[in-house]
């Protein structure tokens, strides 16, 4: 079809993408470590990882090396890394495909597991846990920060998939030989055998601190300079090119110099601002495995390392921690002002309390319409098909209706001519506008199934638009999808052959 | 154009195309529950639309079309001065080869601000499918893709050179767009695949269909569900008398939708002796084609014209839709076309000043003559 050649533009695999990644102390167990990175925003209730692509978090262990306006942070060359990879899809037992994946560990175990099994997979010897799956985002933007407005959460009920890696902080990560670390989070190319002349790209997506791309140095308010989004991602985490340091300082500067008058006081001197520049260039995130890590702490070795004294909480990043709204205060007004709370408070569920500790995935908001234009009037049309208890006399799939009570609130029950039921309940009628709104009640396996039936004019007929939403419960709905399909599609088709389609 | 290479292309790894296509379901549906939510939110839409045309154009489910026609409406409802909802309409009509309707919106779209890229774009795709500009269109598109380098912008340069009979520097353009592709998305390396296969086997005055056969096999690799590749492979094998291979390799995609895959079937069984199923699988193919008229009568004109030519085997109904395809996008290809249909209707006066007309045609847009 699309032989004109004006394929899609963007066919960037979305499982390369990486969103969030995440630091902090174990719920259940003190005593370990939790590291967490997520892939493939929006991903719909069948995602799956790509069998090409190596996930890894790694960290690296960090020294404070300045405060105040020299404020500086050094890595280590040893580095602690966590790599997933996933293999093909497999025949599950119940006819749907399974993945199964792979981690390796800083001390060269491999671990198989799973995907999408809650309890997830541990080592032999308990030091290591691994959930890999579709999950609830966590993340949560409820500002168009371009206009600094307030909306609601932008990603409500969005999924992720989730690679959550627990492990036993002494025993991995020797906290005695220093106890604050950065970590970034990436997605790589699995190495390739005889890869020939190709030179594939170091890495397709790296994250440190949140947001560094997006609202750093992508800064919506900034207007007339050019993206820097695509060079810095393809710079090597821990390793920005020497050369390029000092095109991405200047752009970081420019944007937190409007972000701090975004509330017309400069709150930043202009060394500080530097200082801070420098410390978001070098993008990792900061955590201290041997301090309280909490929903309030994020940022806070880099604030006060950035303040000129000892920073006293483990940094790192929880599950719910409000990553836009602790950064944006503090790029603003320095937390010297009101703490900048955006139209939400939280993403669409809260972490768990239990491994993984990210909820599961959010159900979606399905919708089906089906339309017929109609050679018949709006009112002839709406004679046969407005009464709520009448779709027996049109609907070739519905063999019996029986109504219980009158007006709103009456139910019907429809036989359909397989024998099934399906009962439903009038919400809203109208006749004015010919339209009238019901809920299902039983019969169709979906939550709130709202469906409407509305003939408006057209020309000299009509056209009739059948509309139902329900929400799928994360499970493939093609059985809900085709029920209603059917019921639409045959309905309408009927009334076409009835009415006659306008021309 | 030079021999076809030997070695196979050093072609990029990829994710699996099964995991890829659903992973493309779910993020469409996931696409289509965000835009329910709040169809104004920015991007949704445009996410919604390049999810649907990707499924559409790899993954063979045509009633994509119908999706993005429903898209299109809403908009229009929700927010019918917006930038936005006229340059999505711009693009469904653009996919739909409602080219008229399609420069209309995006001169609405224009109007009202759309980005320059966006419309640029969209505005080339237009101009390339219905033949106009050429010579001024190259130049854009080479220009474009020397600046990006992607893959989005190599492929419709190689199809723009092709189209031009520039048929080495398609080669060398599809091969550039495998050897510097960047991603692990199985759909771009498979298009590309897919367009060298087309370039060896149908564009090329000599075709080499063993390479061409190769070409498919790829983008097949890379994509099982490629519904298109394994229908101009399965040609390819019909012609060689491999008719098992044909029908091991359409039987997979058989309910997909595609009417073109029932009427290659239909080859397979006539080849192998089975008049009635043939038969039945011809008079499938003839209703599906006519309810994808009914429903987008210009996307599907050219390749029901080739259709009726064929085995469906009415030269009037042909040559209807041939006209029909002509008058919406005047290229050299859909001349062709029409001229072919006009000579099996019996129409040579008509073909003879299609052939006329043709030639004015190619002289203003440079195109070497055959």
């Amino acid at each position: 079809m699309s032989d004109h050649i004006d394929g899609p533009r963007q066919i960037a695999d979305p499982s390369a993408d990486v969103t969030d990644l995440f630091a902090f102390t174990s719920l259940e167990d003190a005593r370990r470590t939790v590291l967490a990175m997520n892939v493939f925003p929006s991903a719909g209730a069948s995602a799956m990882f790509s069998n090409a692509i190596n996930h890894s978090i790694v960290l690296r262990r960090a020294t404070v090396a300045g405060l105040g306006d020299g404020a500086k942070f050094k890595t280590g060359e040893q580095e602690y890394r966590f790599s997933c990879r996933f293999d093909t899809l497999e025949p599950g037992p119940d006819g749907q495909p399974i993945q199964r994946g792979s981690c390796s560990f800083p001390d060269g175990q491999v671990l198989r597991f799973v995907v999408n099994d809650q309890k997830g997979a541990s080592t032999p010897d308990g030091v290591f846990r691994v959930f890999a799956g579709l999950r609830s985002d966590p993340f949560f933007l409820a500002w168009l920060v371009g206009p600094m407005t307030k909306v609601p959460n932008l990603l409500q009920h969005d999924n992720v998939l989730a690679i959550v890696i627990e492990f036993d902080t002494r025993r991995v990560l020797d906290p005695a030989n220093g106890a604050l670390f950065g970590a970034v989070a990436e997605t790589t190319p699995l190495p390739q055998a005889g890869a020939g002349v190709r030179h594939p790209p170091p890495r397709f997506d790296w994250v440190g601190k949140p947001e560094q791309t997006n609202l750093r140095l992508d800064n919506p308010a900034l207007t007339g300079v050019d993206d820097l989004r695509d060079l810095w991602n393809q710079q090597t985490p821990f390793a920005i090119a020497e050369e390029l340091r000092p095109v991405f300082r200047k752009r970081l500067m420019e944007s937190l110099a409007v972000y701090d008058m975004r509330d017309g006081k400069a709150d930043w001197t202009p060394a500080a601002l530097a200082a801070s520049a420098e410390v978001f260039l070098d993008d990792f995130l900061l955590f201290d495995v041997s301090k309280p890590i909490t929903d309030a702490s994020h940022l806070e070795i880099e604030k006060s390392t950035l303040n000129g004294v000892a920073y006293h909480t483990g940094g790192g990043r929880t599950i719910d921690a409000n990553v836009t709204d602790i950064l944006l205060t503090w790029l603003v007004n320095q937390d010297k002002g009101e703490f900048m709370q955006g139209g939400a408070a939280g993403a669409t569920q809260p972490g768990a309390k239990t491994f993984p500790y990210m909820a599961p995935p959010n159900t979606q908001l399905q919708k089906m319409v089906d339309r017929a234009d109609l050679s018949a009037s709006a009112d002839q049309v709406w004679t046969l098909i407005g009464p709520f208890g009448g779709a027996a006399a049109w609907h070739p799939l519905i063999a019996k209706i029986e109504v219980t009570g009158t007006g709103v609130g009456q139910l019907r029950s429809i036989q359909t001519i397989d024998s099934k039921q399906i009962v439903e309940r009038l919400e809203a009628i109208d006749d004015s506008q010919r339209l009238y709104r019901y809920a299902m009640i039983s019969g169709v396996p979906a939550k709130d199934y709202v469906g409407t039936l509305h003939v408006t004019s057209k020309g000299a007929g009509s056209s009739v638009e059948w509309r139902v939403q329900y929400w799928a419960d994360g499970q493939p709905d093609i059985v809900v999808r085709t029920i209603v399909g059917t019921l639409l599609k045959t309905g309408l088709d009927a009334l076409k052959k009835r009415f006659g389609e306008a021309r | 154009m030079s021999k076809a290479p030997g070695p196979p292309l050093d072609l990029p790894p990829a994710t699996a195309g099964d995991i890829a296509v659903i992973n493309l379901a779910s993020a469409r549906q996931e696409s289509w529950s965000r835009f329910w939510r709040a169809p104004q939110r920015p991007g949704t839409a445009e996410t919604l639309l390049e999810q649907e045309q990707l499924t559409a154009q790899f993954v063979g489910d045509l009633a994509a079309f119908d999706r993005l026609q429903i898209l299109v409406n809403e908009l229009d409802s929700a927010n019918p001065d917006a930038a936005q909802t006229s340059l999505v309409a711009a693009q469904v009509a653009c996919a739909t080869h409602r080219f008229v309707e399609a420069r209309g919106r995006l001169a609405q779209a224009v109007s009202r601000g759309a980005s320059s890229d966006a419309t640029t774009r969209l505005s080339m795709s237009i101009d390339q499918a219905t033949g106009e500009n050429l010579p001024a269109m190259l130049t854009a598109r080479r220009e474009r893709a020397r600046q990006s380098g992607r893959l989005e912008d190599l492929v419709p340069l190689g199809a723009l050179l092709a189209d031009l009979q520039e048929f080495e520097e398609a080669r060398r353009t599809y091969d550039r767009a495998l050897r510097e592709y960047r991603d692990v998305s199985p759909f771009g390396p498979a298009w590309v695949c897919f367009e060298l296969g087309v370039l060896w086997g149908e564009r090329i005055p000599a075709p080499q269909l063993d390479f061409a056969a190769r070409c498919y096999r790829m983008a097949i690799d890379y994509l099982p569900c490629y519904v298109r590749a394994r229908v101009h492979l399965a040609e390819i094998l019909l012609r060689d008398r491999q008719t098992e291979h044909a029908r091991a390799l359409l039987t997979p995609v058989i309910t997909s939708g595609d009417p073109e895959v029932l009427w290659r079937m239909a080859d397979v069984q006539q080849a192998s002796g089975n008049a009635a199923e043939a038969e039945q699988l011809m008079r499938r193919a003839r209703s599906k084609f006519e309810a994808l008229l009914a429903r987008h009568v210009l996307a599907f004109a050219d390749h029901a014209c080739e259709f009726y030519c064929g085995r469906g085997g009415d030269p009037a109904r042909a040559l209807e839709l041939a006209r029909l395809n002509l008058a919406n996008r005047p290229t050299l290809r859909a001349f062709e076309q029409t001229r072919a249909a006009a000579v099996a209707a019996g129409e040579d006066c008509f073909a003879a000043a299609l052939i006329a007309e043709a030639s004015k045609h190619a002289s203003g847009t440079s195109i070497v003559s055959s």
